[in-house]
């Protein structure tokens, strides 16, 4: 039994066969376990062709070849195990707190996000006329290791890298009002309200924020301008004159920045408008070694190849068992 | 001259050297390898379509990457310049542009009906990844076309019509090992347009591998290539049977570059 289970492991003929299951997994369902489940069969497939079959094993570049991708399958899977995911939203001006809106971590993830601390000061985004969206910079200021101050401009395919985490720009972003409530008595709160991402909701731009006594203030931005003309060439900014519509139960007021709004039990305050970026933060210590294994898989493929077609002695005719482990 | 000129002088060309290749195919009995007007008719028809993207890249500010377009236009000639160049090496390629002529005459009438006007830059192509992604991208693909069109020649020779007018031409297993060799390296370059599109995600999105469609479909079509591969060592095809394998795994490719980009929806879009 053990012999014909070795009789099929490991044959090309069962390669084909998984490789056509892959290929169906792919297209029907890339999803984690039939993915899985393909792959292992596959590597499984590959270890017993490298025990079953000497003359892969003689033959050095293919070997590598094959060994690259059983340890490419290995290191997706222990990425996927130690690697982070998440997005959150940031205020101008405001550290990171190392706070996720929402986050996919594998089990030997390490939350060490309080480390990424740093903070966004503005961005500008370039606009070509149908408001398709160009380049993004986005300046951001962290602590070095050392304790010093670094910045840099991120942005697009450029992120920041610190800890090995990766932080991303995303095409979500927005206004954000900040408002302070100056309690009558207690100690003062300030927040941003992150308004809906601009200029794709450039027609719903309000939100509602809880005071810290649990009532809902309901804010609304308001400007005349064409921020972003659909005809020209423009950028992304902060509208040159606006103000805010703040309605909390059956009052109503306007705001410009500075003002005040009495209420029962204490004071908002419209400090201003700044902007919100939203991030992507992802982790996954095995990324360099990825790469390097693929990489090895591709020269030692083309050593393979350039070795078999250019380099090789003029062989006699293999035998059939022989012929039946030299790839392609 | 303008781009729009240059182009039709040379899809005029393409026109010219498919027609010869086939003419010469379907007149000569025992024909010649060596289709020299055919060679001469690609050579030009390459010459002035590099003009022609030169001078749309210069006006625009930006290469042919971002519609239909400017795909079918950049990929038509790569795929010609490819060729070309197996061409001048190996007599064999010479004679098998016939094969390779439905692939550049459908590229060729596509251009013509597709929209040209310009398409917007990403800012995620503001890399030189974008210039490796699709330098490998096009040798792989015009590597395949070459093991198709050699493949072909033994498909050709299972007629009695295609025998009488290849009988003159070498051993159909020195095309079939030919057809090989250009697939095995294309092989290698689409394992490195896989990789380097990896790397290019990976700074673009945040993620190196997703399963969208057309990184899906570009998988499928390694996975293809390489099942082909070692499906020729493991069931020594006849070389017509191997040419049938070639052209179904070059039907998936073509699909991959030239359907799935542009139907798909974001994030992996012809324009991301």
């Amino acid at each position: 039994m053990s012999y014909r289970l070795t009789a099929h492991f490991g044959s090309l003929r069962t390669t084909l066969a998984l490789l056509a299951l892959l290929a169906v997994v792919v297209m029907a369902t890339p999803s984690f376990t039939p993915l899985t489940v393909a792959l292992g069969l596959l590597a499984v497939n590959l270890v017993a062709a490298l025990f079953v079959h000497p003359l892969l094993r003689r033959q050095l570049p293919l070997l590598v070849f094959h060994l690259a991708l059983l340890a490419l399958l290995v290191l997706v899977g222990v990425g996927r195990l130690a690697s982070l995911d998440g997005r959150f939203e940031l205020t101008q001006g405001v550290p990171f707190d190392g706070r996720l809106l929402d986050k996919d971590a594998g089990p030997l993830y390490d939350a060490g996000l309080h480390r990424l601390s740093f903070a966004h000061h503005g961005f500008e985004i370039d606009y070509a006329p149908g408001r398709q969206r160009g380049a993004t910079r986005n300046r951001v200021s962290w602590q070095g290791d050392n304790g010093s101050a670094r910045s840099a401009v991120i942005g697009d395919h450029r992120p920041l890298v610190i800890d090995g985490h990766r932080i991303y720009t995303s095409p979500n972003k927005g206004f954000a009002p900040l408002l302070r409530w100056l309690p009558t008595r207690g100690e003062p709160v300030l927040g941003a309200v992150h308004l809906p991402s601009f200029p794709v909701h450039e027609l719903r731009q309000s939100r509602e924020w809880p005071l810290p006594d649990g009532r809902e203030a309901w804010v609304m931005l308001q400007f005349d301008e064409t921020l972003i003309d659909p005809d020209k060439t423009t950028s992304f900014r902060l509208p040159e004159a606006h103000h805010l519509i703040v309605r909390i139960g059956e009052l109503r007021a306007t705001l410009a920045p500075g003002e005040r709004l009495a209420l029962d039990g204490g004071t908002l305050v419209y400090e201003g408008l700044r902007t919100w970026m939203g991030y992507r933060v992802t982790y996954d210590p095995t990324l360099p070694w990825l790469l390097a294994a693929s990489l090895l898989a591709a020269l030692s493929l083309a050593w393979h190849y350039a070795r078999k077609f250019y380099f090789s002695e003029p062989a006699t005719r293999p035998s059939q068992s022989a012929v039946g482990v030299v790839h392609g | 001259m303008g781009e729009t000129f240059l182009l039709q002088a040379a899809l005029g060309l393409y026109g010219v050297a498919v027609a010869s290749a086939l003419v010469t195919l379907m007149s000569v009995r025992g024909t010649s390898l060596a289709p020299i007007h055919a060679g001469m008719a690609l050579a030009g028809a390459i010459a002035l379509h590099t003009l022609a993207i030169a001078l749309r890249w210069r006006t625009l500010g930006h290469g042919p990457f971002t519609t239909m377009y400017e795909s079918l236009s950049s990929n038509l000639w790569s795929l010609a310049l490819v060729f070309a160049l197996a061409a001048w090496g190996l007599r064999e390629v010479r004679a098998a542009l016939w094969a390779a002529a439905p692939v550049l005459l459908l590229l060729a009438l596509w251009l013509l009906l597709a929209d040209a006007r310009p398409g917007h830059l990403p800012p995620t192509y503001d890399t030189p990844l974008l210039y490796l992604h699709t330098l490998v991208g096009k040798l792989f693909l015009g590597l395949l076309l070459v093991a198709v069109a050699l493949g072909a020649v033994p498909v050709l020779r299972q007629t009695t019509w295609g025998a009488q007018r290849t009988a003159a031409w070498p051993d159909e297993r020195r095309f079939d090992e030919l057809a090989h060799r250009f697939a095995a390296f294309a092989f290698v370059f689409e394992t490195l347009m896989l990789i380097v599109g990896a790397v290019w995600a990976q700074d673009a999105w945040g993620r190196y591998w997703d399963w969208d469609p057309l990184e899906s479909w570009a998988f499928v079509t390694w996975i293809a290539l390489a099942a082909t591969l070692h499906a020729r060592a493991t069931f020594r095809p006849a070389p017509a049977t191997h040419g049938l394998w070639l052209a179904g795994v070059f039907a998936i490719a073509f699909l991959t570059f030239f359907g799935v980009p542009f139907i798909s929806v974001a994030p992996h879009k012809g324009a991301v």
